[in-house]
């Protein structure tokens, strides 16, 4: 790994041209999961009472949350990297710098975490302003740790994805069988011990259902046993896939 | 002077496909060298072992002392590329490509945008400083490159068919640009497929067909030792062949029929001429001789795709 302090040159860089799209980004990131808040939280959770004593919205807000961070860094490798790659060829300038491959596919996934912390951000002041609020400042700390590190995870993954993509059509392979099937099967929406034995089992090889539920511990300051196992997947995985993300992709600039 | 590029038995494979094979070369420090040859010769993938992204498959690359190897961050500080491709950054304006590039060359801010001020004055881009990518045309993104190449004051640039595209004002205007720079004592090397460019510009050149360098030399020594002085071209269909090469063809050193037309080649083509004159044929071109015809003697004329 030929890895140095210029990743965050690469970031600069996108940090430079994200100025014109800020504003189209910041409320795409917050519709979707407005939609589903107002959708699932406020319509369905008047009818499903109290969910372990608290408001229903209470369970909703942490795993939109997160799913949000999911979907923007995840996005952010799989087009917008791709875009840089083959068609404004900016990791060809890129690699011709004293900025290696592997710089340039990190500053790329660092760049992607951000944006994905963004969007948790933005959906946090939204819950927040709806009066659903993490239990304490400590808690909001922890969830900002959490939705970097899922947002790295993603964005490596996504990079993977990426590495081997010849067209934009091949992504649809990955979000519309991966990503979005993976919202339903991670106890965003609903917690996972109503679902029968087979789907709990599927699920806990779904990285976003560990990912839900730090995020729901640090929500709510409860912090169950389990929560080593959820820390150890994300950390684990998200590792894993940085690495092999990068040298996928570095595969894929030099030849 | 001495010896800033040389390379030994250099080999680049894709796969089963070979596409620079076994090639032998040095690049003088300051002159301005060349590397001609028709599309897939393999030029762009040796210009591509020299700067340093693309490993070498087997031989010896050695550049400005050290190997040359993909993650070999002190020879890239030191190049500067001028790609075959435009790949400047569309989601930034010209000013901001050149402060982000600098970055990537770790030059502190402050430093770097005078070096902008200065570059941009050099390509004549300081009008268009704040516009966009897509605003400018070919030929000011071309000049944006040539300044994007030398931000971080290279010692070697490799520029890759770097006029293709332009109009002959803006081929002409980055020829300058680029003889100056000779001309500062930076060592140039160059990729084209333009002999005229070769010519302008190189000191010596190779020129190179299907991954091997065919012949080295200088541009004038090249054209006297393969083709001579001096070109007839005649315009006409081949059914008197055999009576014009009886009468002329002792007059030449060498003679060649290509689809409608008889060329000969000759160290002084006076002679050729005057009984060209007498036999009073049509369509016949007297010209001196060029580094194309060097080029299409070695590479053949059939099209190469």
């Amino acid at each position: 790994m030929n890895l140095s302090y210029r990743i965050y040159h690469v970031f600069f860089r996108n940090l430079m041209s994200y100025k014109r799209f800020i504003l189209t980004t910041f409320l795409v990131s917050l519709v979707q999961p407005l939609f589903y808040l107002i959708t699932f939280g406020v319509g369905m959770g008047a009818y499903m009472g109290a969910f372990g004593g608290k408001p229903y919205l209470y369970f909703l807000v942490p795993g939109v949350l997160i799913s949000s961070v999911m979907m923007s860094s995840t996005f952010e490798c799989l087009y917008g990297t791709f875009v840089k790659i083959v068609h404004e060829h900016l990791y060809d300038s890129l690699i011709a710098t004293p900025v290696s491959a592997e710089d340039a596919v990190a500053g790329d996934i660092a760049w992607a975490s951000f944006r994905g912390l963004v969007s948790g951000i933005l959906m946090l002041a939204v819950a927040g302003l709806m009066g659903i609020l993490p239990v304490s400042v400590l808690s909001v700390l922890v969830l900002l740790l959490v939705m970097l590190a899922v947002g790295i995870m993603f964005a490596s993954l996504g990079m993977i994805v990426t590495s081997k993509a010849p067209n934009f059509d091949f992504f649809s392979y990955y979000t519309e069988l991966v990503i979005t099937p993976m919202l339903f099967f991670s106890g965003v929406f609903f917690p996972l011990s109503n679902f029968p034995g087979w789907m709990k089992t599927l699920s806990q090889f779904l990285p976003l259902t560990h990912a839900v539920a730090i995020s729901r511990a640090a929500f709510s300051g409860e912090y169950p046993p389990s929560i080593l196992l959820n820390i150890a997947v994300v950390v684990g995985l998200g590792a894993l896939a940085f690495v092999v993300g990068i040298r996928m992709m570095k595969k894929r600039l030099i030849k | 002077m001495s010896t800033i590029v040389s390379a030994r038995g250099l080999t680049k494979k894709y796969g089963d496909f070979t596409a620079v094979d076994g090639i032998d070369f040095e690049i003088q420090e300051g002159e301005c060298f060349g590397f001609l040859g028709p599309n897939g010769a393999g030029k762009t993938t040796t210009v591509r072992m020299i700067h340093c992204v693309s490993p070498v498959t087997a031989g010896t690359l050695t550049v400005d002392g050290s190997a040359a190897g993909v993650d070999n961050r002190a020879l890239k500080k030191k190049t500067g590329v001028i790609p075959q491709e435009i790949t400047l950054d569309i989601d930034l304006t010209v000013y901001e490509n050149l402060l982000v590039f600098a970055r990537f060359f770790d030059i502190p801010k402050r430093e770097a945008k005078a070096r902008i001020a200065e570059l941009l004055k050099f390509v004549e881009l300081e009008t268009r400083r704040d516009s966009k990518i897509d605003q400018l045309s070919t030929g000011m993104k071309r000049r944006l490159l040539v300044a994007r190449a030398l931000l971080n004051k290279p010692r070697i640039i490799i520029a890759d068919e770097p006029t293709t595209g332009l109009d002959p004002q803006a081929r002409h205007l980055i020829w300058q640009r680029l003889r100056q720079l000779k001309a500062q004592g930076v060592t140039l090397i160059l990729t084209t497929q333009y002999m005229e460019e070769a010519q302008q510009l190189c000191d010596r050149l190779v020129v190179m067909h299907q991954g091997k360098i065919l012949k080295a030399g200088d541009p004038r020594g090249l054209i006297e030792s393969e083709i001579g002085k001096d070109v007839v071209e005649i315009r006409m269909p081949p059914d008197r062949d055999e009576e014009l090469l009886a009468r002329l063809g002792p007059l030449a050193c060498g003679h060649e029929r290509v689809g409608d037309t008889l060329y000969f080649y000759c160290r002084d083509g006076i002679g050729l001429w005057k009984a060209l004159v007498d036999l009073d044929l049509p369509n016949t071109v007297h010209r001196p001789a060029t580094l194309e015809d060097v080029f299409l003697k070695l590479t053949g004329r059939s099209l190469i795709e």
